[in-house]
């Protein structure tokens, strides 16, 4: 039981990571329908601009965030920008373009940061808590509440705030809400804005469960693409919901199978999407026929 | 075709020259060159020909590598004995990895292949079987016809020939009737399985055909390096071999070549400057994608198409009427409608609609937007299960197949919203529909090449007369997107009548049609009927209707509410009041699910 319940946490806070990083990925998918393999590298730089902050510049942890949302949210500007012309184009251009772009910016990361790792220290300096027996690290749980909060405040914004709605609009029709005169191009550079900055989120919390390095974009991308695919492809509940099953699926794996942990994920992935195409709310689709 | 043999020879003698130019280092380069090219014709068969989305390439090469090198090393096996083997198990692997390709289609095919070939290479690092990250060393490369392939000289040959018949099977595969059907999938997968193309084994052939030349080039790489490790199959080595085949340009299997050769080249001449060689490789792809959508392979083309609009215009000939049947009795085509129904989540599309249609009549369906026209349509045509309810050809029930199945028992259609291949030939529209063989035929492309030519050649002439006949010919070599609509809209019928049917089922055939075009449609429907094929027509021009058809269905709001001649039906009150009055007038513009409407 107690074993089942440090796996469950441990699960947990990893699996909120992968909500967050599938929360980006879904939220620029049904605003412009690019599916963005870079994504998990805009995590990457989210991450290192989060640990130089915190551990070269020595902010406190707070700051170091949100500093590091702003300057990726400002990356996320940029490469809409470039990736402009391939929104809702043909899949494979945007697959290998997209993929072009984590390329570069894995190779500004190393030119940056150089190409070895770097471990953070763990801003929660408290010991392991008890809950029902089990002992559980004080910084899983503040990922999970930070993940929470960033859910409901995105989902508040997309639902109460006009501009969040105007971003809704544009992903239904974004030629009707040209015609209703909402900026489509802001729009979208601000989903792609939000989008990195939930990365940002992602990285900055991963750095001090995982190890900050140019390619940890790599598996946590596939991972949190994974996690939306399963949620079904552009809900957020379903980000949510995919990427905690993705992180509980791989804690309890690697609990059972060792090294083939991976191998077991993927597998059980395939499986789920061959049963239940659409994920498990359905996607919520771009629908421009 | 007169250059191309004085370009072939050229070729022989550079391939045959080359390594006398080349120190040992270069040659070594040019070899690992050449496995890369063998994987990019694979990838570009199955994602640019058959559009099937598929990250699991390396890892076919993988499975091919390290099955060769783990019967050779452990089980004791002969290298050809082992590269024979390898080759089916990356076969299977890639009928493994098609399998999801029946379920999901786009982003979520590629996850699904990538996640499997994680999955591999998980394995592969873990199991000591496979000698973990440390991979297998010393696989034995015997001499074969006494030629000492330790040498990579040598080796060099050895891999050209294996290329060049790869090649030279990829480029005919493309060019005959298997190719020209994975094309028209990926252009529209359901007016190609309207036409007779057995989608879901077009998609498993696509992903054997990209698993064979996998497996091809991880036995030729664990022959020439010896020795085969898991980082050789990662996931940044997939993106590589994916950045070569869209560079190159995915549609052209010679664009995929030059990609694959020259993006090795170039990341072999920057490796000493490696995290710049990256960064501009990447600026590389992110600019092709941009500015060269089509890749290297496209350009050409792109200046081409400016010259060839000075050439002369093209003209659309008369249509010839096709030859009467004998004594004018029609035999077969019945079509029966019984108690059919299709709701859509308790949306009553149609509710229990029964009809029939007399064998060489012209019978029309009409009825206010919205009233499950189109749906009736994709039901006969098997896009949509039937909720309850059945329809009978000839007596039989066809109801529950799939519409590659209906298009064979003799059912052809025609789409509201033109469903051409984008990317074929007008000549090659009309081909994937002509050719009936079924999907196990391609057996002969492995045994009997010659009979594949054969039946080409046939096609093409058999193709030729029919467009002669819908008086397209001036067009034959067009993009459909290219012409006009009422032409498009001709290509269509043409492209049915191709399948030899003995239902059509025409859908809006007149939308957007001029008045002299309706007249000309008119002409080729009745002669369609008089050549023994029951057609079956959606129409909204009235006037067209009245004249043409010889009974009339009427539905509203998914029910029958008047069936008989036209000019019984034109004076019944109920459909008066359908048509004038009611609400179904304000009704909303008829929609149909995404898919079908496109």
């Amino acid at each position: 039981m107690q074993v089942f319940l440090q796996t469950l946490v441990g699960g947990l806070s990893l699996g909120a990571i992968y909500a967050l990083v599938a929360m980006g990925f879904s939220l620029v998918y049904r605003t412009m329908g690019l599916v963005n393999f870079a994504h998990g590298d805009v995590v990457m730089i989210g991450a290192y601009v989060a640990s130089t902050f915190y551990l070269s510049v020595k902010l406190p942890f707070i700051p170091a965030m949100a500093i590091a949302i702003v300057v990726t949210g400002l990356v996320g500007v940029v490469i809409e920008f470039v990736l402009r012309p391939l929104e809702n184009k043909d899949f494979d251009l945007m697959l290998i373009g997209t993929i072009g772009f984590g390329i570069v910016l894995q190779a500004l990361a190393i030119l940056i940061w150089g190409a070895t790792g770097r471990a953070v220290k763990n801003p929660v300096q408290t010991g392991p808590i008890d809950i029902l027996g089990a002992r559980v690290r004080a910084y899983d749980l503040v990922v999970l509440a930070v993940t929470a909060v960033a859910m409901v405040l995105l989902v508040l914004f997309l639902q109460r705030t006009k501009r969040g709605v105007a971003m809704q609009a544009v992903a239904m029709d974004h030629e009707a809400a040209t015609a209703v005169g909402i900026h489509v191009g802001r729009s979208n550079a601000m989903a792609f804005a939000i989008g990195a900055g939930l990365a940002a989120l992602a990285g900055g919390l991963a750095g001090p469960l995982l190890y900050v390095a140019p390619t940890m974009g790599g598996s946590l991308g596939i991972k949190g693409f994974a996690a939306a695919i399963l949620g079904g492809f552009g809900n957020m509940p379903g980000a949510i919901v995919g990427g905690l099953t993705i992180g509980i699926l791989d804690s309890f794996s690697a609990g059972h199978f060792q090294g083939y942990s991976d191998l077991v994920t993927f597998l059980v992935f395939t499986v789920a999407i061959m049963i239940r195409p659409t994920g498990i709310f359905g996607e919520r689709t771009v629908n421009r026929a | 075709m007169k250059l191309r043999i004085p370009a072939l020879v050229a070729a022989l003698v550079f391939a045959y020259l080359l390594p006398y130019t080349l120190d040992s280092y270069a040659i070594h380069v040019v070899d690992v060159a050449l496995i890369f090219a063998l994987l990019a014709i694979g990838l570009g068969l199955v994602m640019g020909i058959a559009g099937q989305v598929n990250l699991a390439q390396v890892a076919f090469s993988g499975v091919g590598a390290y099955t060769t090198a783990l019967l050779t090393t452990q089980a004791g096996l002969g290298f050809w004995t082992a590269a024979v083997l390898a080759l089916l198990a990356a076969a299977a692997a890639g009928l493994v990895v098609g399998l999801p390709a029946l379920r999901v289609q786009s982003h979520y095919l590629g996850i699904v292949t990538l996640g499997l070939a994680l999955a591999f290479l998980n394995w592969i690092t873990n199991t000591t079987l496979a000698g973990g990250a440390d991979g297998v060393s010393a696989i034995p490369v015997p001499p074969l016809f006494g030629v000492d392939l330790s040498d990579e000289y040598l080796y060099y040959y050895l891999e050209v020939v294996v290329f060049a018949v790869a090649m030279g099977f990829g480029l005919f595969v493309v060019a005959t009737p298997l190719g020209r059907r994975l094309r028209a999938m990926r252009d529209d997968p359901l007016a190609a399985g309207a036409v007779g193309a057995e989608i879901p084994y077009l998609r498993m052939v696509a992903f054997l055909l990209a698993s064979l030349y996998g497996g091809l080039a991880g036995v030729l790489y664990a022959g020439l390096i010896r020795y085969v490790a898991p980082e050789s199959f990662s996931v940044a080595n997939m993106f590589l071999l994916l950045a070569m085949v869209i560079v190159g340009g995915r549609q052209s299997l010679w664009g995929c070549v030059v990609g694959a050769i020259g993006l090795s080249l170039i990341r072999e001449y920057l490796s000493d400057f490696s995290t710049y060689a990256q960064l501009g490789y990447g600026v590389v792809v992110v600019l092709m994608v941009v500015f060269a959508p089509t890749g290297l392979a496209g350009v050409p083309a792109r200046l081409m198409a400016r010259r060839r609009r000075e050439q002369a215009r093209a003209v659309l000939q008369p249509f010839e009427p096709y030859h009467p049947i004998e004594d004018g009795v029609h035999g077969q085509g019945a079509l029966e409608i019984r108690r059919l129904s299709m709701y859509f989540r308790g949306v009553k599309a149609l509710h229990e609609v029964s009809f029939r249609v007399e064998p060489g009549e012209i019978h029309g369906v009409v009825g206010p937007n919205g009233s499950g026209k189109t749906t009736l349509f994709n039901v006969v045509s098997g896009l949509y299960k039937a909720t309850a309810g059945e329809v009978l050809l000839d007596g039989r029930v066809i109801s529950g197949a799939r519409p590659y199945q209906l298009s064979h028992l003799g059912i052809a259609r025609t789409f509201q919203n033109l469903r051409l291949f984008r990317d074929l030939t007008v000549r090659d529209n009309v081909l994937v529909a002509l050719d009936r063989t079924r999907t196990w035929s391609i057996w002969r492309y492995g045994l009997w090449q010659f009979g594949v030519w054969q039946q080409d050649r046939g096609l093409k002439q058999e193709a030729d007369r029919l467009l002669g006949r819908f008086g397209l010919s001036d067009y034959a070599d067009a993009l459909p997107p290219s012409l006009p609509y009422g032409i498009q809209r001709r290509i269509e019928i043409a492209r049915a009548m191709a399948v030899s049917p003995r239902v059509l089922l025409l859908d809006e055939p007149a939308a957007g049609l001029n008045g002299d075009e309706v007249q000309q449609l008119a002409r080729i429907v009745r002669s369609i009927r008089d050549s023994g094929v029951t057609v079956v027509v959606i129409e909204h021009n009235m006037g067209l209707v009245m004249s043409l058809c010889e009974r009339v269905t009427v539905l509203a709001s998914g029910q029958i509410i008047a069936d008989g001649i036209p000019a019984d039906v034109v004076a019944n009150p109920a459909v008066i009041e359908a048509y004038l009055g009611g609400e179904s007038m304000s009704a909303e513009p008829m929609t149909i699910p995404a898919e079908v409407q496109k």
